[in-house]
């Protein structure tokens, strides 16, 4: 892979959160149109890993390149990282006091500043894609969890970023809409998107990434394609790790 | 077969089981029954019998503008149009946004049923003119009240029917005709406000306080949690400075000690200008803390995903943080405003006439000198700020309904 075929690349990176250290030298890459899943026990840093890649925090050591774009305390250059990174949380974080659609037109009107009528009718092909255009005009408390992260997914798409990162998407999702949101990812893995996603759904994994990165204790353990690392995985961490979550 | 267990429901039952079940309950209530039925007869016998309400009558005027010139009152009723026309106008059109931006769950279905609501929101407001008019009965003035009404109808249907998108429009040009009203009655061979008094200062002051403390205290607010050390420390001085002092000792502050701080030559503002300014600092600073408070109830987690949106900072603290912090204090907000509409009454303490302070002269003065009258025109005194109050607050627990429709 050529670096200009590079969309994310992390060099020798190292995160604190006071003495504790977050990530410990780690170097990934990720090329244009990838889908990369990043696992790994509670507290192992996935969460810190890709939130490194929009600056919602700030590495401490080593590159984090996105795009071509070196980040650093440029505000300019984290602003156009962010507006081509789009990012999906846990908990949704909607924003509860706008409707679905107003939350999804917000930053195309104030950051693109697209007129109303053009955001709308965007958000409504969006809301076509994650199959609720018939929410839009409700608010984020009114609709199921599921409903909630589809939502978020067309907020993040509003943008139309060049990269998204999945935080735990289906975490706090009941077992039974854990299915929409993922069916919604995958086909958005299809159009060529680059995606990192942090998941425990190993079934997902299997079926859409093209590699898998274990991390644990804030060190990229191990990475490779799905075949490889479910077959063979080559770190006694990885094994343990997967015959727990695999049983 | 599953249907609801059906309750009965009838008064005799209902009174028995609240207010009869047994012997004692039996004789509270009926000792209360006594009390209340003691107090409302004494209370509406003063109020239809024995009060001596020819004192209010006499010199309703002098209590509503206070020394104000007779030959300029004309300006009052203008100015009482302008405002209405504004306020009208912006209701109509922030109403129409509600309906155009949700499916507005709260509204009453019918027609029929929305004039209900207007009227017992408006309740009080009617209370007090049919109140002032059964005191002093003026042709010229019913006449005035009613193209009042009708006035603030056609400005409210105007800002309905104008397209949702000019909402803002609509609102700046209520503030210019506010802004407009204070010029007509100040300008123009007008009466400058340190010459009002009576009801009219009262409202100028709350108004004008309320209109100015409420950005300042927000922006103290954002400021008190800036990350800039010397504007958090400034914020956070004068926050903590102002409210560790009584608003007495700020208004006499403002009354003796505003002249040594300004450059010498300027002209010394006025004693009005002066209590303005000491409301102003005292209520932005609690304000501010209340605002605080809000700020501090919005999860980091919003700002998080607004600026992974690309917003940046000062479009998220506008669209995102603000606006859940004040819904999540409107009650605190509309508090602090009713305190500062009530305390308006301690510009006594420095000479000016609002309403309270010709209400006390008036019983000392002319042929109702020793007639021992307190009792009348405190009460109409309290029911005027009653009626102020309780419409505010009632507008904040409807505001506080509406916007609640899309929280959590």
């Amino acid at each position: 892979m050529t670096n200009h075929e590079a969309m994310i690349v992390f060099e020798g990176v190292d995160k604190f959160f006071g003495s504790f250290q977050a990530l410990r030298s780690v170097d990934l890459t990720v090329g244009r149109g990838q889908n990369i899943v990043v696992c790994g026990p509670s507290g192992s840093g996935k969460s810190t890993l890709i939130r490194c890649i929009n600056r919602l925090e700030a590495h401490d050591r080593g590159r984090v390149v996105v795009d071509g774009i070196e980040l650093t305390d440029d505000l300019r250059k984290i602003q156009v990282v962010r507006r081509e990174v789009g990012m999906v949380f846990q908990q949704f974080n909607l924003f509860p006091h706008l409707s679905v659609l107003d939350n999804i037109t917000l930053a195309p009107r104030h950051v693109r500043h697209r007129p109303k009528a053009e955001a709308e009718a965007e958000a409504m092909e969006l809301l076509e894609r994650v199959r609720i255009p018939e929410q839009a005009r409700k608010y984020p408390g009114h609709l199921s969890g599921g409903q909630q992260q589809r939502a978020a997914i067309a907020r993040a798409l509003a943008m139309k970023p060049k990269v998204m990162l999945f935080d735990e998407p289906t975490s706090a999702l009941d077992p039974e809409m854990i299915k929409e949101v993922l069916d919604v990812m995958q086909e958005l893995a299809t159009t060529g998107m680059t995606m990192i996603v942090v998941t425990h759904e190993m079934k997902f994994a299997r079926a859409v990434s093209n590699r898998i990165v274990f991390m644990d204790e804030g060190e990229i353990v191990e990475s490779g394609p799905p075949e490889t690392f479910f077959e063979n995985p080559r770190e006694e961490r990885t094994k343990r790790f997967l015959s727990q979550i695999l049983q | 077969m599953n249907a609801p267990p059906v309750r009965e429901r009838s008064p005799i039952r209902w009174l028995h089981a609240n207010l009869f079940s047994t012997w004692y309950n039996s004789a509270l209530s009926a000792a209360f029954a006594l009390l209340l039925g003691f107090v409302a007869y004494r209370g509406l016998r003063f109020v239809f019998v024995t009060g001596r309400w020819e004192i209010i009558r006499r010199n309703l005027t002098l209590l509503l503008i206070g020394l104000f010139p007779r030959d300029e009152s004309w300006r009052v009723w203008a100015a009482l149009f302008l405002v209405t026309v504004g306020v009208a106008a912006a209701a109509g059109a922030l109403r129409k946004r509600a309906l155009v931006d949700t499916a507005d769950e709260l509204a009453p279905a019918s027609p029929a049923r929305r004039t209900a609501d207007t009227l017992r929101r408006a309740a009080p407001l009617v209370l007090l003119v049919v109140t002032l008019f059964s005191l002093r009965p003026e042709p010229l003035a019913a006449v005035l009240v009613a193209a009042l009404v009708a006035v603030a109808f056609v400005s409210w249907r105007a800002g309905v029917s104008l397209p949702a998108r000019r909402v803002r429009i609509v609102v700046a040009a209520g503030v210019a005709l506010m802004l407009g009203a204070l010029l007509l009655l100040s300008a123009f061979g007008g009466v400058g406000w340190d010459r009002w008094g009576g009801l009219l200062l009262t409202m100028f002051l709350a108004v004008a306080g309320i209109l100015f403390s409420f950005p300042i205290g927000v922006l103290l607010a954002i400021g008190r949690r800036s990350r800039l050390p010397v504007v958090r420390a400034v914020c956070t001085g004068y926050i903590e400075l102002i409210r560790g002092v009584p608003l007495i000792t700020l208004l006499f502050m403002a009354f003796f000690v505003i002249g040594f701080l300004l450059p010498p030559g300027t002209g010394r503002p006025s004693a009005v200008t002066r209590a303005l300014i000491a409301f102003v600092m005292f209520t932005s600073a609690y304000i501010a803390e209340i605002v605080r408070g809000g700020l501090q109830s919005v999860p980091h987690t919003q700002t998080e995903a607004a600026l992974a949106v690309g917003l940046q900072p000062i479009p998220t603290l506008r669209l995102i943080v603000l606006p859940q912090a004040l819904r999540s204090v409107i009650p605190a907000l509309v508090g602090q405003f009713i305190s500062l509409f009530k305390d308006t009454s301690l510009v006594v303490a420095i000479g000016l006439t609002e309403l309270l302070r010709v209400a006390q002269v008036l019983t000392s003065q002319g042929d109702f000198r020793g007639q021992q009258l307190q009792a009348e025109t405190l009460i109409f005194a309290s029911f005027v700020y009653w009626v102020g109050s309780y419409t505010m607050s009632r507008e904040s627990q409807r505001l506080e309904q509406r916007l609640g429709v899309g929280t959590r």
